[in-house]
């Protein structure tokens, strides 16, 4: 079966991947099971009827905590003996439950053996896509008579699955299983807990008091109403618009995650299945495209990263003072630091944007509490970003590993280890820098230097801040202007040849604003010419480049979070027509995905393919896609925070109707926001 | 014995303001267990003010330890999280405490930070 179809559930970090039936079988190229703090609590999961395999009718992912699945005796080769039917019915809420019920509608009376085979590999999510032969701890399994108890053990390092049943089972190392006799008509049910342990040597769990909400079923359905119920409301006569909407504040309730040990507060991970943990890059970003409608994400994200600021130089984690994280992990390889995620710091992005993202949240909310509580970590990523990021020392952020066992080589969001090239089509040497983040740097000058006039009482500093932040614009026009072409390079190396090729990353540079005026156009232009622009969304390495590939991870595809940043770039540089084009593409794309954008589709030409194909392994849902329709709408409407109140001036294609947001919180309490759509974008494509 | 250990506290006592802490408030035990015995160290934060003692009292945070693995930590042999994962080190009560007080430990011995480039020295 296609990892398309597996069926996903998930509550915070705590997730199951399973097949159309409900069945869990692990394999490397079907990494399903029961997950929780990046390990795999259950690796098999089968249900049989007389030693039969079950078949699946219908499945429904009734919420993205729960699903419920019809099944009849029988693979779907053989003859469906409808005579008997399994709904099993499941969700994640710390722990897992599923509820089995059988219904006989024979006229004779059945007996039945039903069996669950159960197993855990206990597998560190880095190993998931490994054959899983040489676990360092041992494992073990206990049928009690009560529970079935499967265990790992590596030292103190221990992590249990107990599993129980409402109605009497017999456990045995393997699973456990009923005789049950029915009448005919009659229906059978008994539910199944099975609950994740990670012990330390006191029995006690890492996780406890973490809990973000209730676990149980109510609490979770309660909770994600709430959610819903504070979020703004979007109406649309282009009705797919609302859906979409809808879909993303779902996805963005089940993205929300709360990191051990920091009381319980959330920030949004990055991505099911892989990443459901926090990473500085995305969960900044995630926040910068949903703050008009879901603010209070950012402030918790701010203060987690706060947090987990580095302090001192670790060459292993990559961690500076100063530096903000990049991933963070609980599973068994950074327990015993065969990965350096305890965290990883390895990113250069991360830390001017966790400066932006303060003052772009104090524009929004008005909260100027938060912008004295993190002045210190303010400073110091500033001054990281100048002392131990200036890896040349000619004023630009670097990066060259220092950890070359398994840290990242490229520490931008294009992180692939090929997507940073000359036009050639060779790579670079190290330190290599790109140009977004040098992008992102001007812009955390520019508004820590607000921040520190108006918040911090610190005119002197705010002064030189800008005055750095000039001389960076000045000098980033001057060592990255590709001449000829007419944008900016992807990249210098370290004797300041540029990386000549034409990308996606240019949109971001306008975000940042330190694109000079009169260069704008051009850039404005590429953005949406043929080279970078699909008709879906802008390409993140321009058609006709020797890397160009348009089911490349990063040398081709189009990622909707990265076409969501140009949008919002060309819009603050008055390119409101370029902005409105990117953003239809990325919404009409949308369609096609239910309204859940995955992470990254094919470059490939929209006349040529007429619907966006997805990238073979993305990932879905991804915290950064599902914000690319809230930024996109922010932008199409011209939503800015302006001398505390909210101007709205939209920008909206012809085919997009009447479109309006209810109830925009922020500085202002709420306001509403309403557009009709006028722009004839095909005027501007001829 | 123990003796990076003893230096760790007497010294966080000494200098009284911890800035990485300032946000932080609460009572931190540590309990280094080693055979039949038991070293206590407690740390009293108030909003980055610091005061260590020896007392054996009840506490908002309590980490268990060995003392070998807390002189690693101390020294920056070990790294405190990944301790806590492992099950090495131990806490029960407020785990912000202990998540946040690592930061104050050192890194590495053997990490030297950024590399910087010089043209024609790779």
């Amino acid at each position: 079966m296609a990892p398309s179809h597996t069926v996903r559930i998930l509550d915070g970090n705590t997730f199951v991947v399973s097949e159309a039936t409900g069945d869990i079988e692990a394999t490397p190229t079907e990494p399903t099971g029961l997950f929780s703090i990046d390990t795999r609590f259950l690796s098999k999961w089968v249900l049989t009827i007389n030693g039969e395999r079950l078949n699946a009718l219908s499945y429904d992912d009734l919420q993205y905590f729960e699903s419920r699945f019809f099944l009849v005796p029988g693979l779907a080769t053989h003859y469906v003996d409808a005579k008997l039917s399994i709904i099993r019915e499941r969700a994640v809420g710390g722990s897992f439950r599923e509820s089995i019920t059988i219904l006989n509608h024979d006229e004779k009376a059945v007996d039945l053996e039903i069996r669950m085979d159960a197993a855990a590999d206990f597998a560190d999510l880095f190993e998931v896509k490994d054959e899983i032969l040489n676990k360092k701890g041992e494992s073990y399994a206990e049928a009690e008579p009560d529970q079935l108890r499967l265990g790992y053990r590596r030292g103190n390092f221990r992590r249990e699955t107990l599993i129980s049943s409402s109605e009497p089972a017999s456990y045995d190392r393997n699973g456990f299983s009923y005789q049950v006799h029915l009448e005919p008509n009659e229906q059978w049910d008994t539910d199944i807990h099975v609950r994740t342990h990670a012990l330390g040597p006191g029995g006690r769990d890492l996780r406890i008091g973490l809990r973000v909400h209730g676990t149980e079923r109510l609490a979770l359905q309660h909770d994600l109403e709430e959610w819903i119920a504070k979020a703004p409301k979007v109406n649309s006569e282009h009705g797919e618009l609302c859906s979409t909407y809808r879909r993303c504040l779902v996805d963005l309730a089940a993205l929300r995650f709360a990191p051990l040990s920091l009381g319980g507060q959330t920030l949004p991970a990055a991505g099911l299945p892989w990443f459901m943990t926090m990473f500085g890059r995305d969960s900044i970003l995630t926040c910068l495209q949903t703050l008009p409608f879901t603010p209070e994400l950012s402030a918790t994200t701010l203060r987690i990263l706060a947090a987990l600021q580095g302090t001192r130089f670790d060459d292993f984690r990559e961690e500076d003072p100063g530096r903000i994280l990049h991933e963070m992990r609980y599973g068994e390889s950074a327990a015993f630091e065969e990965q350096p995620h305890s965290p990883y710091y390895g990113s250069v992005d991360a830390t001017p944007l966790f400066v932006i993202l303060l003052d772009e949240y104090e524009r929004w909310s008005g909260d100027a509490a938060l912008v004295k509580e993190l002045e210190q970590e303010c400073r110091r990523a500033l001054h990281w970003i100048d002392d131990c990021a200036d890896l040349v020392g000619n004023g630009y952020i670097w990066y060259e590993r220092r950890n070359t066992d398994n840290g990242l080589e490229n520490q931008c969001w294009k992180d692939s280890w090929d997507s940073i090239s000359y036009a050639d089509g060779s790579l670079p040497p190290f330190p290599r820098a790109t140009c977004e983040v040098q992008g992102y740097a001007y812009d955390a000058k520019i508004r820590a230097a607000r921040l520190a006039r108006r918040f911090w009482d610190d005119p002197a500093y705010a002064e030189q801040l800008e005055r750095e932040a000039a001389q960076l614009k000045e000098r980033f026009n001057r060592d990255w202007w590709v001449a000829d072409g007419g944008y900016y390079a992807l990249a210098l190396d370290p004797d300041g040849r540029q990386c000549d090729v034409l990308s996606s990353n240019i949109g971001h540079l306008l975000w940042s604003g330190i694109v000079a005026e009169d260069r704008a156009e051009q850039v404005a232009a590429h953005l949406v010419g043929d080279r970078l622009f699909s008709g879906w969304g802008v390409r993140t390495l321009a058609e006709g480049e020797v890397r160009y590939n348009p089911i490349g991870y990063h040398n081709g595809t189009v990622w909707p979070f990265d076409t969501s940043f140009c949008a919002w770039g060309l819009r603050r540089y008055g390119f409101a027509e370029e902005a409105a084009t990117i953003a239809s593409g990325i919404l009409d794309a949308a369609r096609y995905f239910d309204g859940r954008l995955p992470e990254a589709f094919g470059g490939y030409r929209r006349e040529q393919t007429k619907f966006p194909v997805e990238y073979p392994t993305a990932c879905s849902p991804q915290a950064w896609s599902t914000g690319a329709p809230l930024l996109l709408l922010r932008t199409m409407l011209g939503l800015e925070p302006h001398e505390g109140h909210l101007a709205v001036e939209p920008r909206l294609p012809v085919g997009m109707g009447r479109i309006e947001v209810l109830d925009i919180p922020g500085r202002w309490g709420r306001v509403d926001a309403f557009a009709r759509g006028r722009l004839d974008l095909h005027k501007l494509a001829g | 014995m123990a003796e990076a250990t003893v230096r760790f506290f007497e010294d966080l006592d000494q200098q009284g303001y911890e800035p990485l802490l300032a946000k932080l408030s609460g009572t931190l035990r540590f309990d280094l267990h080693e055979g039949p015995q038991t070293m206590h160290w407690l740390v009293r934060i108030d909003r980055g003010q610091i005061r260590v003692s020896r007392e054996d009292m009840e506490a908002d945070a309590v980490v268990g330890s060995s003392p070998g693995l807390f002189e690693d930590l101390v020294t920056g042999r070990e790294n405190g999280l990944a301790a806590l994962l492992r099950g090495d080190m131990t806490i029960t009560g407020d785990a912000r405490l202990i998540v946040q007080l690592d930061r104050i430990f050192p890194g590495p011995p053997h990490s030297v930070g950024p590399h910087r480039y010089r043209k024609g020295v790779r």
